[in-house]
């Protein structure tokens, strides 16, 4: 049975479990599981920090909830997140004995708050990919359906949330990958508004789409998460100085203003999930809520888009991977005489899917085609940023599904990457425009796959997408029972 | 419409300094021109609608305008419990506390 | 047929800033790996070492003295510009692109004011760009070394039209932006140690042809000199190209001194595409009209500014003018001592400080603004030897004062009190001086009857036994007024 923050917490008051045996309960949890979620675990370093935890608690009698609102909480933090000392792979043999000298903002966050990292987790390579299949270390299965992808790129994040090997996960999505690994999971995943996490020490994929995102099995947990992590770091320029947006009232459904764009519940998206999520946008409208129709008009163009901007800047920002100063230097490099063997020898190692992407993003550049290509998808996103921003003038919320499918075989689509890039077509729009997306978990299909449905806010409004998520829950677990 | 063929993936391999098998060549050529032509709806879209806006360019993230510029002050380099530089921990190869490289020239 | 050269200039300025460009690292610039260099990448952080994870944040100083460059040469500077990443790879580069500008630099459209042999020409700057320096690679036999401390280093690139016409034309335009950026205090301007550096690129045509020819880069040379002779080579070497019926090729080329010839570097060929597009890590760099006035409130005198002003309100000559504003140091120690002076005896100031005192400060091997003297010892000293201010006969005599500026060099003591102690006070009254005037006469008979008798040369030494008699307190001109009056 996977514990909330809050069960754990009030456990440890009642002396019915201290912080270091439920570290071990976990990594002996972890060790025992098929799913590969983890690349590195890091055992002693956690227990460690767990025994530190047990003299806490038992000098202060009880949880210092509000200081360290993450304390003794087991955590897995995504393998593109730096952990100073401790291996930081990205899923690559490129970077397969990197250790960092310095953690990441959110990392340091994270454990500032108390939590206890119980290692890194695996992902698609650089954060490429969406279904965890590109990992240098081995695919992830899916928690329930191990024949299955569990989405990606944070696959292990959301894997090893459901499946109780950590109880809260930090991943990064940059065109979905902490929304789309969560739908397929079943677990509550977030995008923030970018800027609003630091980006300092999350290797960077597509700088201007990339955001670290909070990953839990439901929605009170990720916000904690999200509450320890939010907030303005002087190290990352493009890191939010204003504050996330206090609500004038408490959550209320009443009136909620739930846009329903026509564009996102078409043939391509499987029944059963437009099913689902008609289901469920009736419920919050008998509560009270009020569907509205919507139109965004460059909908069809968001993955092109998307993955010009993303490959581009992908392009650039692999190119510091080059051996010289840190990562594994092949033998081949060792022994080039030139500069280029040099070069060529060590990028050797990277996955396929990166190579694609980095030429994809070189030729988007490359001077006599920038204009055509990588301008132009610059300004078709401010097209896609203006109808976002006009459709947030007529309502508070957007919903859509998370994918068009439910989670899919291992194998099934490797070979076509252009239709893994369509698979994101509902949540690169929230990466191009900036605002919040949640994904939640809605139901099951016949196979018994999970659901996922998104919600989407305006900037820095993601407290009404916890309430509204909250009120999601509450009335599905009523539903249940 | 541009030919996306082996000799412009070579070339694009070559920018990027990655090293492409004569399969991977074929591969990724095929797969190019399908992802090209998949971007090229592109083309079609209206951009006078955008008028030119003043911040027109580049940063199309939102987010900050401005953001926060650092003061001049120095602050310590990040050493390693010995003192040594620790981006220097981290290097292949290293000698007298520099970063050895094949020659340049 | 005539030719004529055209050259452009492409100067990189090392910003004298404390901290990197993008981080908060010493911005130390590292003048190479010689043996036993013991700091190599001692000054580094993840920023600039291009560690995975790692992000840029501009240092606002560097902003300021690029804005200041720009306002001092006239330019345009943008309310809001962008920063580009040029993408290729090399050892130096850690992150494998260096971050700079492109479509839209901080400063545009400027002008600089030249003086050659052949007159005053405006020289246009096209921009003034800011980026970041890259490291610095050490090449030895089999491999190289890497030494990132200069990496981050933040520097302005000026580039200026291509409206040279001469060898001496671009280095009076070097010296003159040299002069700016060192007196604006924005750079340290050491071109031996990479402050200050020239890239030319030269090409040749007939004379009223509107085509450009084909141009070469000309890199690497580190003094004005030999800037100057490279150019001239290279227009000299092109032209004779052209006559004989060939191309120019486009190429990269260095300067030999020691054979004074230039040559090949790398083919242009290699041309690289550098991918340009905005840096998604730094949001536009924005400098709003309040801050930029309170820059050009703040903006020290310029150069020329100062010289012209010199000669206006102090009566300087030009060379004067050129030669107290040699340093920026140097003229405001000369600003400050006429100031002290109520703007009297300007000359005599400025020949002190050019002279006696520059004299002792370089055989000490220190710098005027290091120096025990200030402008308080100058004033003094000029009041007690300036005919203009201290009466008719000076105070003290020119070696008097000589001896108690050394004095002050040494010690620091203020001249009042040096002169006192030294009893450096010439006697000018002739009345007081009578007496002694009177003994020598007495006492060298054959010197006086040698002087009647028409060797004039012999006052000299009789001059000399007054000033032994008084101890050297007596004002000799006076001295010598009174021994002719008396010896008639």
């Amino acid at each position: 049975m996977i514990q909330s923050i809050r069960e754990i917490h009030d456990s440890f008051d009642r002396g019915e479990k201290k912080p270091s045996a439920l570290v071990a309960e976990y990594l002996a949890r972890i060790q025992a599981s098929p799913l590969n979620a983890y690349i590195t675990v890091c055992a002693d370093r956690a227990l460690r920090q767990a025994i530190r935890a047990d003299e806490v608690l038992l000098k202060a009698g009880k949880v210092p909830r509000s200081g360290q609102p993450l304390f003794g909480i087991p955590v897995g933090i995504k393998d593109n997140l730096a952990l100073s000392g401790v291996r930081m792979t990205c899923a690559s043999k490129v970077l397969e004995n990197y250790i960092p000298p310095y953690s990441a903002t959110a990392v340091e966050r994270v454990e500032a708050a108390g939590a206890i990292t119980l290692g890194k987790l695996n992902m698609d390579e650089f954060a490429m990919g969406g279904s965890n299949e590109n990992s240098a270390f081995g695919p992830v299965l899916h928690p329930t359906h191990p024949d299955r992808v569990p989405g990606g790129s944070s696959g292990g994040a959301a894997a090893a949330v459901r499946a109780n090997l950590c109880v809260v996960a930090l991943g990064s999505d940059t065109g979905g990958s902490v929304r789309l690994p969560a739908s397929y999971c079943g677990v509550v995943g977030l995008k923030p508004t970018y800027g609003r996490i630091s980006r300092y020490g999350l290797v960077a994929f597509a700088s201007s789409l990339d955001q670290v995102g909070p990953i839990a099995a439901n929605v009170e947990d990720t916000e904690v998460l999200f509450n320890v992590l939010a907030g303005h770091d002087s190290r990352d320029s493009t890191s939010l100085l204003s504050e996330v947006t206090a609500p004038a009232a408490p959550f209320s459904i009443a009136g909620l203003r739930i846009g329903v764009p026509a564009e996102y519940f078409v043939e391509g998206v499987a029944s059963e999930i437009r099913t689902a999520i008609h289901f469920k946008l009736q419920l919050l409208e008998s509560q009270g809520a009020r569907l509205v129709p919507l139109h965004l008009a460059h909908s069809r163009y968001a993955v092109a888009t998307y993955y010009l901007l993303a490959v581009s800047e992908a392009s650039s920002n692999l190119s510091r991977f080059d051996g010289v100063r840190y990562g594994v230097r092949p033998q081949a490099a060792v022994e080039a005489g030139e500069l280029g063997a040099f070069y060529r020898a060590t990028r050797a190692r990277f996955g396929a899917e990166v190579k694609r992407r980095i030429i994809l993003g070189t030729f988007a550049l490359s001077s006599g085609y920038v204009d055509a290509y990588y301008h132009r998808a610059s300004q078709v996103r401010k097209l896609i940023q203006r109808d976002f921003a006009q459709a947030f003038s007529e309502v508070d919320v957007i919903a859509s599904p998370v994918a068009p499918a439910t989670a899919y075989k291992l194998g099934e689509r490797s070979d076509d990457p252009l239709q893994m890039y369509l698979n994101d077509i509902f949540t690169v729009p929230a990466n191009l425009a900036g605002f919040p997306a949640i994904s939640l978990p809605s139901g099951e299909d016949a196979a018994g796959l999970p659901i996922g449905l998104q919600f989407m806010a305006a900037h820095s409004n993601e407290t009404l997408l916890f309430g509204l998520a909250r009120q999601l829950e509450q009335s599905l677990k009523e539903e249940r029972s | 419409m541009v030919q996306v063929n082996e000799k412009l993936t070579k070339d694009l391999a070559e920018l990027s300094k990655l090293e492409l098998t004569p399969g991977e060549l074929q591969e990724f050529t095929k797969q190019l021109s399908q992802i090209v032509g998949y971007v090229e709806t592109l083309q079609e879209v209206n951009l006078k609608e955008l008028n030119l806006e003043p911040q027109g360019l580049a940063n199309s993230s939102p987010g900050n305008s401005g953001g926060v510029l650092r003061e001049d002050e120095e602050k310590a380099s990040l050493l390693d419990s010995e003192g040594k530089p620790a981006v220097l921990a981290a290097a292949p190869d290293v000698l007298n506390d520099a970063f050895k490289v094949p020659p340049i020239l | 047929m005539e030719f004529e050269a055209v050259i452009g200039l492409e100067v990189h300025a090392q910003l004298a800033t404390a901290s990197k460009i993008f981080c908060p690292c010493r911005a130390k610039p590292a003048t190479g790996l010689s043996v036993g260099e013991s700091d190599a990448n001692l000054y580094t952080c993840p920023v600039c070492a291009g560690l995975p994870g790692a992000l840029p944040v501009l240092n606002r100083k560097a902003v300021k003295y690029a804005v200041m460059a720009g306002l001092a040469t006239e330019c345009t500077v943008r309310t809001e510009s962008v920063f580009a990443r040029k993408n290729y790879f090399y050892p130096d580069l850690p992150k494998g692109y260096q971050i700079s500008q492109f479509d839209r630099p901080i400063c545009e459209k400027g002008r600089l004011l030249i003086n050659t042999s052949t007159g005053c020409r405006e020289i246009g700057i096209t921009r003034i760009h800011m980026e970041e320096d890259a490291g610095k690679n050490v090449h030895l036999s089999g491999y190289s070394l890497v030494n990132l401390n200069r990496a981050g280093v933040p520097l302005i690139e000026i580039v200026s039209e291509p409206e040279m016409k001469s060898a001496e034309e671009a280095v009076a335009y070097l010296r003159a932006l040299h002069e700016i950026v060192i007196f604006l205090g924005i750079c340290d301007g050491n071109m031996q140690e990479g402050n200050f550096r020239c890239d030319a690129n030269v090409s040749v045509r007939p004379h009223g042809s509107p085509v450009l020819g084909t141009r070469t880069e000309i890199k690497n040379i580190n003094s004005f000199r030999f800037i100057e002779k490279a150019i001239d080579f290279e227009i000299r070497r092109q032209i004779e190209v052209v006559k004989s019926g060939a191309k120019v090729v486009q190429e990269t080329r260095s300067y030999d001194p020691a054979r004074n010839v230039t040559q090949t570097l790398r083919s242009k060929e290699e041309a690289q595409d550098y991918r340009y597009f905005p840096e998604p890590d730094l949001p536009p760099i924005q400098v709003p009209a309040d801050w930029l006035s309170e820059i050009q409130q703040h903006l020290p005198e310029l150069p020329a500014q100062m010289r012209q002003r010199f000669q206006k309100n102090y009566g300087l000559k030009p060379q004067e003018a050129a030669a107290i504003t040699a340093s920026r140091a140097l003229a405001a120690f000369f600003d400050r001592t006429v100031q002290l002076l109520g703007g009297r005896a300007a000359k005599a100031a400025a020949n002190w400080i050019t002279g006696e005192v520059l004299r002792l400060v370089n055989e000490a091997g220190q710098q005027i603004e290091s120096s025990r003297i200030t402008p308080q010892h100058i004033a003094a000293l000029v009041e007690l030897t300036a005919a203009e201010i201290s009466g008719t006969e000076p105070l003290v005599s020119s070696t008097g004062a000589k001896q108690a500026l050394a004095e002050a060099f040494a010690t620091g003591e203020a001249i009042q009190e040096i002169v006192e102690r030294l009893g450096l006070k010439q006697v000018s009254d002739s009345g007081a001086m009578e007496s002694a005037v009177e003994k020598i006469i007495a006492g060298f008979p054959d010197q006086v009857a040698e002087y009647r008798s028409g060797k004039e040369k012999v006052l000299g030494f009789l001059v000399g036994q007054v000033m032994k008699q008084s101890g050297g307190k007596a004002n000799p001109s006076v001295a010598q007024e009174l021994l002719k009056k008396k010896l008639s």
